[in-house]
């Protein structure tokens, strides 16, 4: 357990390190509240819903997916400088250490989302206390099932190109085929196979409890977005444990 | 002129390297445009849908501005890494004239963006409609204009910013600057209303109303769609001034920081 710990707490401090594209991500966050989210909120109407709660509440999500995809292209820089066999000598155990990597990623994207949360709950108001935590407890999980996501594709790949692209590309439908940024009903009224991509998307369950959580949005039955969730991070925490136990080793890096 | 011909090819040859990141690029924009653009248009307001119509048509110019934008604005990259790792000593021994380097920086730069853009450009007229070949002309013009101006800003930051991480965040700045205060995602009359109403600052109403990237995309939109606010002459001068100020502010910057001991 301690082991996992100090993988843990290294991750997070590789983190920090990054304090210009930390700093970037919360300009970009505050210019989509300040900007695109009031003047967008204009221009679009959704029957019963504040559109510019709605966005901003997506848009913590939308942050916090890229800040937990990221352990993924920290895992490329560590192949390329070589300290992926440094890593490897360490007295730690393979699984402690992918298990360490996953949490810390999600450790440190959270803690990363936690003062841009602050700031979008000041700009959405009122939350329901309990169901917020509720909606709190998703957003961690998902944030580790996102990290695991992006370990078992970094080393399953072993092309910092192709992870780029296929990163790239995965953000892109990911995040534009969810409702991060427009309601279900209207994604499944303009196309019924764009609908059933967001209906299953794990960030459609994460936006949709968090605008539960912070009464935007009411569900019928918020357990199943939690069930979701649960599953996306069991699959890509435990699978991703498995895959990257078995290609950790024997180089092919490119 | 012969160097500054060299130092184009150099930089194209440089930019086909980053193929898997144009890729990521191209498809981020593909789908804005066919999820996000497709969405949003069953989500507009009355008053908005009287004025536009088609979000999807609507969005169609603007996404080739940004596409132009960013792309056109990778070359600042290089040259912010070029400069930390010296290369531009390299660059010096060349057998060509610093204006000649400066220039054929700041003109690849455009012209990269230019290449980047034609597809989305193309994308938008075949599903919003064909202009005539004098428009179509003119559309070109003004985009090369913005590009040359968009590299020539790019490289500005570059020379003056000695990190990447600094260059990253200088460059997230006038992105989400630029985009957002403009009329690329969003009608201008948007904009200006809630300035009317004092929710957006005056300051950021008038860089909306003056910014290329709002000039570029409803010059194209005045020329597809029909019912849009007629073209007007007085948005050519605004990317013009833009292009000139960024070209020359890029040249004498790059020459005197590669010339810095």
């Amino acid at each position: 357990m301690n082991k996992i710990l100090l993988v843990v707490e290294r991750d997070v401090r590789l983190f920090f390190q990054y304090k210009f594209l930390i700093i970037m991500r919360a300009i970009w966050f505050v210019s989509q509240i300040a900007l695109f989210g009031l003047i967008a909120s204009r221009m679009i109407s959704v029957p019963n819903v504040d559109y510019f709660r709605y966005y901003v509440a997506g848009l913590s999500i939308m942050t916090l997916y890229s800040a937990a995809i990221f352990i993924g292209f920290d895992i490329y820089e560590e192949a390329e400088h070589g300290v992926f066999e440094y890593l490897l000598s360490l007295p730690v155990s393979r699984r402690q250490l992918v298990l360490g990597r996953s949490i810390g990623g999600g450790l440190r994207s959270f803690i990363y989302v936690g003062p841009l949360i602050a700031l979008s709950l000041y700009v959405i108001g009122t939350v329901n206390p309990l169901n917020f935590l509720v909606s709190l407890f998703a957003l961690f999980l998902f944030a580790f099932g996102v990290s695991g996501f992006s370990i078992t594709m970094a080393v399953t790949i072993k092309s910092s190109d192709r992870f780029d692209i296929l990163m790239g590309v995965l953000d892109a439908l990911i995040v534009r085929l969810s409702t991060a940024m427009y309601p279900l009903a209207i994604v499944q009224a303009t196309n019924p196979l764009y609908g059933s991509v967001a209906s299953l998307n794990p960030v459609t369950f994460a936006s949709d409890l968090f605008r539960w959580g912070t009464n935007i949005i009411t569900l019928d039955n918020p357990l199943l977005p939690l069930l979701g969730i649960i599953a996306f991070f069991s699959f890509f925490t435990f699978v991703g444990i498995i895959i990257y136990d078995r290609r950790i080793e024997g180089g092919g890096w490119q | 002129m012969k160097g500054i011909l060299y130092m184009v090819e150099h930089d194209f040859r440089n930019f086909f390297r980053y193929k898997w990141w144009l890729v990521g690029l191209i498809s981020m924009n593909l789908a804005d445009l066919f999820i996000m653009a497709i969405v949003y248009n069953n989500m507009l307001a009355e008053a908005v849908k009287d004025q536009i119509k088609n979000y999807f048509n609507f969005f169609a110019p603007g996404l080739a501005v940004t596409g132009l934008f960013a792309s056109a604005f990778m070359i600042g990259r290089e040259i912010n890494m070029e400069r930390r790792r010296e290369v531009h000593h390299y660059m010096l021994s060349l057998p060509m004239t610093r204006w000649e380097l400066a220039i054929g920086r700041v003109l690849s730069g455009g012209l990269r963006g230019m290449l980047y853009m034609m597809p989305l450009l193309f994308t938008c007229f075949f599903f919003v409609g064909f202009p005539s070949i004098l428009q179509f002309l003119m559309i070109l013009g003004v985009l090369f204009l913005l590009a040359v101006g968009i590299s020539g800003l790019s490289i500005a930051i570059a020379v003056s910013t000695s990190s990447l991480e600094k260059f990253i965040t200088a460059r997230g700045l006038v992105y989400y600057t630029l985009f957002f205060c403009s009329s690329v995602f969003y009608p201008l009359s948007l904009i200006q209303s809630l300035g009317a109403e004092g929710k957006f600052p005056a300051v950021l109403v008038t860089l909306a109303e003056m910014n290329p990237l709002s000039n570029a995309s409803d010059m194209i939109r005045s020329f597809l769609l029909p019912g849009f606010a007629p073209f007007v002459y007085t948005s050519i001068f605004n990317v013009v001034s833009f292009s000139l100020f960024f070209t020359l502010l890029a040249v004498f910057a790059y020459i005197k920081v590669i010339e810095r001991k």
